[in-house]
């Protein structure tokens, strides 16, 4: 039969789950180019033979990294349930080691109001401020910075390190800017606002430049590396 | 079942205690029951301004500690009727006063009075939330001056947090020539950074110094523009939707005045 003879047998049959033990407990690498549902039931397998070795409960968190697959809903709800059922290990994620997860783009916070002197808005991701930044007032972002209003106060994007980050607003006065570790302060005597403008790393400069060409910028990246 | 505002700034000096008497004598004079209640303890100035000093008996901090009856520290003013001060103790700190105590002695004034105005002492720690806790409603007191700006908008997102519906912004001591010069921030400035509603801009007054040096709230004096400004304030404080004063009519105003000694 011709479909038997493609079918993988024992021997010759790929690992398409590979269980690696982390720091922060087992994580579950899931080969990218195989189909699901094979995957599944590998992981069902590999689950179940972990399941009766292991006898510790509920104490190992286990994260499974998918690689560049992105899973469909239920595909998500089949994979979560399969480790539902175990008493043995708790699921921690699916989105890969923990560590791997710095460098995945979160939910962008959004903050509706006048951000003002002395609070500061902190968030893992980017974030978007519908309103005003005072003099004084703090945004720190591990992503981008968006203002929809008057940047007067002081933005850090890319806290975690990352260069890529930018710092846009409607109306740009801050105080001071900072992309990853590089620092810019106003130049003082504060002329009319710049409208539209955001500000960038150039290697190890910061540049600001018109919103207009932020799709440019963003293109020149992506031909490096993925963009958010 | 009256209302209580307190009347803060963040920064010292630009008005606190001034703005208190003034708006709490208009509001007397618009036929309000009135009582003002100073909260700056150790540094009381509200009596002073108001030339009530020499009456003083009791005081807020005898009143929250139980060594007399609230109604026995209120000094009647010698002008009006309706008017009250609760003094400030001059001998303790500001931790005399708690939170708790203070919110008490409001609430019973506001059962007694149609308007309570609590003078707030300058800084944001202890003071501050004290002079806060009893209020409905906030107006922070800020000048022309960045610093005094910087303030207020730490004030307001203070107030913000303690979920104070939105407070009213009094602009004070604004000196039209200045503004016109480009050397003093003008008010739409002001406004756009601090994003509140506007209760009343006062402009900058010798008349307000002579006053309080004598003892006398400057609204009490008719012809001098803070005296309008504030009267204007306290209307709008009763929902009388007087319009603005601005730098134009302040203009008019100025250059009516130069005609007048022209003309003599």
């Amino acid at each position: 039969m011709p479909d038997s003879a493609s079918m993988p047998t024992d021997g010759e049959r790929r690992q398409l789950v590979a269980v690696k033990g982390i720091r922060n407990g087992l994580l579950f690498s899931i080969a990218e180019d195989a189909a699901f549902a094979e995957v599944y039931s590998e992981l069902q397998e590999t689950l179940q033979g972990h399941g009766r070795k292991s006898e510790a409960k509920g104490a190992v968190s286990a994260y499974v990294d998918f690689g560049d697959r992105i899973l469909s809903e239920e595909e998500d709800l089949a994979v979560r349930a399969l480790f539902s059922g175990l008493r043995t290990l708790s699921l921690g994620g699916l989105d890969g080691a923990p560590e791997r997860r710095g460098f995945r783009p979160r939910e962008p916070y959004v903050y509706k109001g006048t951000v003002r002197s002395g609070q500061i808005v902190e968030h893992d991701g980017d974030i978007v401020i519908i309103g005003d930044v005072n003099p004084g007032g703090q945004l720190i972002a591990s992503g981008d910075v968006y203002v929809m209003g008057y940047l007067r106060g002081s933005a850090h994007a890319g806290a975690g390190g990352d260069d890529r980050a930018i710092i846009a607003a409607t109306y740009f006065d801050p105080l001071q800017v900072r992309i990853a570790s590089v620092l810019r302060r106003s130049p003082g005597a504060s002329t009319s606002p710049a409208e539209m403008e955001f500000a960038y790393l150039d290697g190890e400069q910061m540049a600001v430049d018109r919103m207009s060409v932020l799709g440019q910028y963003r293109a020149r990246l992506h031909a490096t590396r993925a963009v958010l | 079942m009256g209302e209580a505002i307190v009347i803060t700034s963040g920064k010292g000096g630009v008005g606190k205690t001034t703005s208190s008497a003034n708006i709490g004598t208009a509001l007397a004079m618009l036929g309000k029951k009135v009582c003002m209640m100073d909260t700056d303890i150790g540094l009381r100035n509200l009596d002073v301004v108001m030339g009530l000093e020499n009456r003083i008996i009791f005081d807020v901090i005898d009143v929250a500690t139980g060594s007399c009856r609230l109604e026995q520290a209120l000094i009647k003013d010698k002008r009006f009727d309706h008017l009250y001060l609760l003094p400030a103790a001059q001998t303790k700190d500001k931790l005399a006063l708690s939170v708790d105590a203070a919110r008490l002695i409001v609430g019973r004034l506001k059962s007694q009075f149609d308007y309570v105005i609590i003078d707030c002492p300058a800084g944001i720690e202890h003071g501050f939330r004290v002079a806060i806790t009893g209020a409905d409603q906030a107006v922070v007191v800020t000048t022309p001056e960045q610093a005094a700006v910087r303030d207020a908008d730490r004030v307001i997102g203070l107030l913000e947090a303690e979920r104070m519906p939105s407070p009213k912004l009094i602009i004070n001591r604004i000196r039209p020539h200045m503004v016109k010069n480009g050397d003093m921030l003008d008010i739409d400035d002001i406004v756009n950074i601090l994003s509140l509603d506007l209760l009343g801009v006062v402009p900058d007054d010798e008349n307000v110094i002579r006053a309080a040096n004598h003892g006398e709230p400057t609204v009490m004096t008719p012809d001098s523009k803070a005296s309008l400004a504030y009267r204007n304030i306290a209307r709008r404080i009763l929902g009388d939707p007087v319009p603005l004063m601005n730098l134009d009519e302040d203009a008019g105003f100025f250059k009516r005045m130069r005609k007048l000694i022209g003309l003599r």
